[in-house]
């Protein structure tokens, strides 16, 4: 097993005009490796959502991308308030994005839905007050 | 694999300026002299826009060679007729046409067009919504850079064949002539159309050849056609003229269609590039069909054409055009959607790029690498190493096609290095020599 390929990238608050740059960034980068284009989609669409979630609720924060040999991971860590009834915000159209967001298209209540569905594994490592963990894990192999 | 870009090597002074503008970074200079890789080469016509010594040309026939040929037929993009200061009525073209000695054929655009339109808006209706938006093949820089950079976005393309290809089919069917035709092109990407066509094995045209030739040959060889052809207040343009400017095609479908079709157009590299881009992360949810031109403006703002797109917009826009057609003619277009002419014979496949490695665990050795060379590199993305940005240079040097020192500014730090070592030298005392410098 060689060692894994990390890429890391500071995420900006509320700085809409670059978000969704760290998700092209990764998705290139996936594809100059070779992986399948479902998985470089996924990873990107993960990316993505996750990348907004700091944007808009975490106050800036890192991206992380790490690929090995069976998956590929993607971390996020934010230091803002926290989810407080995770189990709500997992559901499709919950929100708690405030309206001046909602009013740039952005806050549907999607993010966390999306990337559970295009996630093998997702964890979610949060406390109000204490920031928010996200590691998502997608499979190469799905067969495993 | 041809593109429809020709290098004049004697006029290129190996300047930058076209390397930056190419979408796919398909350009190097190499030894002062540029080069273009054609198998990432979309021929959108960015770097001829760019190159301010005209050393980049579209790839088009002889003209020469083409006018000495008779009979010869002429297929032109809808935007020819908006070429001139009569208006963009093809009765006119046609006649100004007829007097060089070319046989135009615009009366089988009517039926290839619609049964595109109406071919599209029946491939929206049998598409199930996570296929949408399907995407409009019409513009062949699109299609290529879809192939090279967006795979996941080639099961939207929507299978329809390029109306003027079907056009001359229909001709070469209903005439059973054999002359040659030749396609009149607005821009590098139609002369690769001819040269290498996606979709199709070979192209319905034997030559291709710019607006502006053949424009200036009717400028100069044929009068003002508004004088002898009588056109009054009450002549409607055929609807395929709109294809010529962004949103004509999209009007086109929506009107072809029985149920609400929910369009988006968009033109210029930079703005389908993005929108791609958000295509692929899913954001485009309730769109039915996208369509997509390279050029501002669409095909009038070609690299090729001889009007101003500003001025060819105006007389596109101005001209009276209608969407109602009778019940007869409404069977025939039936007859010709089923007889499938309008239909892509071959799928359009991915072009694949090479990986950095044979599999996953070299490709990120050979990452790993690329990311400790770009770190070595000043970033400025200069050009002068003849490749468009460090990233890109950082690749190739992974790859095995060039080296540090084609930095300039490595270079120049590694002199300052070098000669530093040498004054250290030169301070080195031998036995017979005195601190003095004797």
């Amino acid at each position: 097993m060689s060692e894994p390929l990390v890429l890391e990238l500071q995420v900006k608050p509320l700085d809409f005009l670059a978000a969704g740059e760290t998700a092209t960034h990764f998705k290139e980068t996936l594809k100059s490796l070779g992986l399948p284009p479902d998985i470089c989609r996924k990873a990107a669409i993960v990316v993505y959502e996750a990348e907004m979630n700091i944007v808009i609720h975490g106050g800036g924060g890192v991206m992380c991308l790490q690929v090995e040999e069976d998956k590929v991971t993607i971390i996020a860590k934010d230091k803002g308030p926290g989810i407080e009834d995770l189990e709500l915000a997992m559901k499709e159209g919950y929100s708690s994005a405030p309206d001046f967001i909602r009013e740039l298209g952005f806050g549907a209540g999607m993010g966390l839905p999306n990337i559970k569905k295009n996630s093998d594994e997702l964890y979610i490592d949060t406390a109000p007050g204490k920031g928010t963990k996200l590691r998502a894990v997608i499979y190469l192999d799905k067969r495993r | 694999m041809a593109h429809g870009v020709k290098i004049a090597e004697s006029s290129c002074r190996g300047c930058v300026n076209c390397i930056k503008s190419c979408p796919t970074e398909a350009m190097r200079v190499i030894e002062g002299k540029i080069r273009i890789l054609s198998e990432i080469c979309i021929s959108c016509g960015e770097c001829l826009r760019r190159c301010p010594h005209r050393a980049l040309l579209p790839e088009d026939d002889d003209w020469d060679y083409i006018l000495s040929k008779r009979p010869m037929a002429v297929v032109t993009d809808p935007c020819f007729c908006a070429q001139f200061s009569w208006p963009p009525i093809p009765s006119l073209t046609a006649h100004a046409l007829f007097e060089l000695g070319l046989e135009p054929i615009f009366e089988e655009y009517e039926a290839a067009y619609d049964v595109a339109a109406v071919a599209a808006a029946r491939a929206i209706k049998n598409s199930p919504e996570t296929a949408k938006p399907l995407i409009s093949t019409y513009c062949p820089a699109v299609v290529r850079l879809i192939q090279i950079k967006f795979h996941e976005l080639i099961p939207h393309l929507a299978p329809v064949e390029n109306p003027l290809e079907t056009s001359i089919d229909l001709w070469r069917a209903r005439t059973k002539k054999r002359e040659p035709v030749t396609l009149v092109s607005p821009c590098p990407a139609r002369i690769a159309m001819v040269r290498s066509p996606v979709g199709r094995d070979v192209s319905s045209a034997e030559y291709v050849i710019s607006t502006s030739k053949l424009a200036r040959e009717v400028l100069i060889g044929s009068g003002d056609p508004s004088k002898k052809v009588t056109i009054d207040s009450s002549t409607e343009t055929p609807r395929w003229i709109a294809w010529a400017k962004t949103g004509g095609e999209s009007m086109h479908v929506r009107a072809f269609s029985n149920q609400p079709v929910r369009t988006l157009e968009v033109d210029g590299l930079r703005n389908v590039i993005s929108l791609f881009q958000e295509m692929e992360l899913g954001k485009l949810r309730g769109i039915d069909y996208v369509e997509a031109r390279a050029c501002d403006l669409g095909c009038i703002g070609g690299i090729g054409n001889a009007e101003s797109r500003f001025l060819s917009r105006i007389k596109i826009d101005n001209v009276k055009m209608s969407f109602n057609i009778t019940e007869q003619y409404k069977k025939e277009l039936e007859a010709l959607y089923h007889a499938k002419v309008w239909m892509l014979r071959d799928e359009i496949v991915p072009i694949e790029q090479m990986p950095l490695g044979e599999d996953l665990v070299k490709a990120m050795e050979k990452l790993k690498q690329l990311h400790a060379v770009y770190a070595e590199l000043p970033h400025l993305d200069c050009g002068t190493c003849g490749r468009p940005s460090c990233r890109v240079m950082a690749e190739d040097i992974v790859r095995g096609e060039g080296s540090l020192d084609d930095c300039i500014f490595r270079l120049k730090s590694r002199i300052a290095d070098l000669s530093r070592e040498i004054y250290e030298l030169s301070k080195r005392l031998v036995h017979t020599m005195t601190p003095e410098g004797k």
